[in-house]
């Protein structure tokens, strides 16, 4: 028979294996769409308070502790004070802690900002975009994005001011 | 299925042709090759015309082991049997994907206690999603392909390259087959033949007193066309995963407000939403007093396209309309790809805007109206003399823990706002007021007393509505779905190619006569992959147009023809 023969079953095969172990793999790995531990942070491109638009490729380079918050969730507002401290702590070390508020409007948003005291950069998704690519469903959310834009760790619900300690410790010294 | 054959075998035929290890028939003139078939009398096997198939070969390497294994119909069989139990599995309980708000891992041991939390932790709760289920499905993929070629490829050699004159056995021992005496000249009865043949829409040919007639070759090819339909089928089910492909996702529409459409450039306005009920005389009897039952829903959703400042939060996107269309239930706007789909709808009002009014609750005097927004409202408003800064707004009024006043969701379901009045006659820093735009919220949280105590015994200053019209609120909200699936038209394709499959094949046979004439005696042979009768009387009546009689029972060979 014909001389290409092994050529043509071995094309076939390997074919067969690429689009198998794609169709396997995207049902074994996150083939929901959920974000998980490991997993490359979703950009987002959201309006700060500032008035400037921001987008996570601005923090290239750095650590990024991505908090998203609601005025109305309690556990959110007892936590600031923690994630205000810590800020302050590792700002210097090329840590950027960035406030992501869940769908209210610009005063809301301004007025929790000066009622909790806080300063780091805070933006508004007003659509719930980042809420849908991050997969977040309670709030507060924590993501723990490190310098290579990967998702170093999630924490769902309030954070402590030790426990915040240590995984930004662990974020900047792996 | 056929057993393997001997490692050593002569494969040359006596007529001179070299053979390929596992050939059944001769290729040239279709004597049986093994020794022991060729001293029975049976009927022959027929199976891809006797050929061997690809994958027999000696020796198998790795590669042909894999090859062979996937070749192998006996396994396809297991696979699609396998797949089908699968599938059963997954029917049991409903699945997960068919959920919108429903936490599975509660959701299977509280409905269907013991054997639900089984299901559940078995992962049978997304059978179709699971990495065994994905498998059978590219084993069988896989299968399909490899069985094709197979088998297709040394088939079409063989009924491309067929030779006219065959062995005698080979015409004997087909299921139809007739040993006759022939009184006329050969070739002259041969030549009769072809033009009797042609007619009935076989291609011919003859060489000397032998003839090969055949039609619908094309038949053979059904099976195979069923299956690169099956193959697109599947590609195009498993291209449905790829990112912007397809989409599924229930929105939440209120009436008046244009919403984007996520992962889209699509902005989505519900103009109206409508739902109406049938009547009590409208119902049977049986239903009156008892069931609301709807007769429409309807939103009348106008689709427009971004086509600037899109993806810039700081900038106002501006909008093209693109589709209008009135959806109902099974009426879905569709625009590109995108549908719509009428999903849920909800007939809470929602409060958009207030304009109240400033007025002297002593004099009555009305000093200005302004417009109040629940969502971004102006920070600062004037009335008359009186300039009314805002300075807490909360969307669904509370008090938290420590009895400060908080907003309790991001719905307006009872919004407030705190505003510092200044202007002639209050103090000079001004009087706070708070504001309650919903009546049950004023008598709820006691407004007046609130601004008695903020304002002082001398406070004069009022907030009020005049009338609806200040109003402005959403009446109700529609749910839609919105889909985007385009593996669609494909899987139509692939559907369409397994459709032509099988009417090739079924409405289709392909038949086959040979026919060798010589020394007073007629041998003839026939084959069909289907309608074994239907052949017999066709070739009976062939046959009797040349005055030659015969009975349509000695044509069968036997073999339980159908």
């Amino acid at each position: 028979m014909g001389r290409a023969r092994k050529p043509v079953q071995i094309i076939i095969l390997f074919v067969i294996i690429l689009l198998g172990g794609y169709a396997i793999g995207s049902s074994v790995f996150g083939g929901d769409g959920k974000l998980r531990e490991g997993g490359k942070a979703p950009s987002f491109e959201l309006l700060g308070l500032d008035g400037l638009t921001h987008t996570l490729d601005e923090y290239k380079g750095k650590s990024v502790v991505l908090n998203f918050w609601g005025s109305w969730c309690a556990p959110c507002v007892k936590e600031m004070p923690a994630l205000q401290a810590q800020w302050e702590k590792w700002k210097e070390q090329g840590v950027v802690v960035v406030g992501i508020n869940v769908g209210e409007d610009q005063m809301t948003v301004e007025n929790f900002v000066k009622q909790v005291d806080i300063n780091f950069p805070v933006v508004m998704d007003t659509g719930r975009d980042a809420v849908r690519s991050y997969g977040v469903s309670p709030l507060p959310t924590t993501f723990f994005i490190n310098a290579k834009g990967r998702v170093d760790s999630i924490h769902i619900g309030q954070l402590d001011l030790s426990t915040l300690d240590d995984q930004i410790g662990k974020l900047v010294k792996p | 299925m056929k057993e393997r054959t001997p490692l050593i075998t002569n494969t040359k035929c006596e007529c001179g042709h070299q053979n390929p290890v596992g050939t059944v028939l001769c290729e040239a003139c279709g004597k049986p090759l093994d020794r022991e078939e060729q001293l029975s009398s049976g009927n022959l096997e027929m199976r891809y015309d006797g050929v061997a198939r690809r994958s027999q070969r000696v020796n198998p390497g790795v590669i042909d082991l894999v090859w062979n294994f996937f070749s192998s119909v006996k396994i396809a069989i297991y696979l699609i049997v396998l797949t089908l139990l699968g599938s059963m599995l997954g029917t049991i309980f409903p699945q997960e994907s068919t959920f919108l708000n429903i936490d599975a891992s509660t959701y299977y041991p509280e409905k269907y206690g013991t054997a639900g939390e089984i299901y559940y932790k078995l992962g049978l709760s997304h059978t179709y999603e699971s990495w065994w289920f994905v498998l059978l499905l590219v084993l069988i993929g896989a299968s399909l392909v490899i069985c094709s070629l197979d088998r297709v490829l040394p088939l079409y050699k063989a009924l491309t390259r067929q030779k006219i004159r065959k062995h005698r056995q080979f015409l004997t021992r087909q299921k139809v087959a007739l040993v006759t005496e022939l009184k006329e000249e050969p070739e002259a009865w041969v030549a009769r033949m072809v033009e009797l043949l042609q007619k009935k829409g076989y291609r011919v040919r003859t060489d000397g007193a032998a003839l090969l007639a055949e039609k619908h070759r094309f038949s053979r090819w059904g099976p195979y066309v069923i299956h690169i339909g099956l193959i697109i089928f599947l590609l195009a089910v498993l291209a449905r995963g790829l990112p912007g492909l397809n989409m599924d996702q229930h929105l939440a529409f209120p009436q008046g407000d244009t919403v984007r459409i996520p992962d889209t450039t699509y902005y989505l306005k519900n103009e109206k939403f409508t739902v109406e009920f049938y009547t009590e005389e409208e119902m049977p009897k049986e239903f009156r007093g008892k069931k609301i039952l709807p007769k429409l829903y309807e939103t009348r959703a106008v689709l427009y396209e971004c086509t600037a400042n899109c993806t810039d939060p700081s900038k106002e996107p501006q909008l093209a309309e693109v589709a209008r269309h009135n959806i109902q239930v099974n009426s879905p706007l569709s625009y590109n790809g995108l549908k719509a789909y009428q999903f849920d709808y909800d007939l809470t009002p929602v409060l958009r805007s207030v304009q109240p009014e400033l007025i002297n609750a002593k004099s009555g005097e009305v000093y200005g109206k302004f417009k109040l927004d629940m969502n971004n409202p102006q920070r600062s408003f004037q009335a008359g003399l009186y300039t009314l800064s805002l300075k807490e707004k909360y969307m669904d009024f509370g008090l938290n823990e420590e009895g400060q006043p908080v907003s309790k969701s991001p719905y307006p379901n009872a919004p407030a706002f705190l505003f510092l009045i200044t202007g002639p006659d209050l103090p000079a820093g001004g009087q706070q007021y708070f504001y309650f735009p919903k009546q049950v919220d004023k008598e709820k949280f006691q407004m007046t007393a609130i601004n008695d105590k903020l304002g002082g015994s001398g406070r004069f200053l009022e907030l009020e509505v005049g009338g609806m019209s200040d109003v402005d609120f959403s009446e109700s909200t529609t749910y839609l779905n919105i889909r985007v699936d385009r593996a669609m038209p494909f899987v139509w394709i692939g559907a369409g190619i397994v459709m032509l499959g099988l009417v090739l094949g079924f409405y289709w046979q392909h038949r086959r006569i040979w026919l060798a004439a010589n020394h007073g005696e007629l041998v003839l042979g026939g084959h069909t992959n289907k309608n074994w009768f239907g052949f017999r009387r066709e070739i009976v009546s062939i046959l009797a147009k040349t005055d030659l009689t015969v009975d349509e029972k000695s044509l069968d060979n036997g073999g339980g023809l159908a």
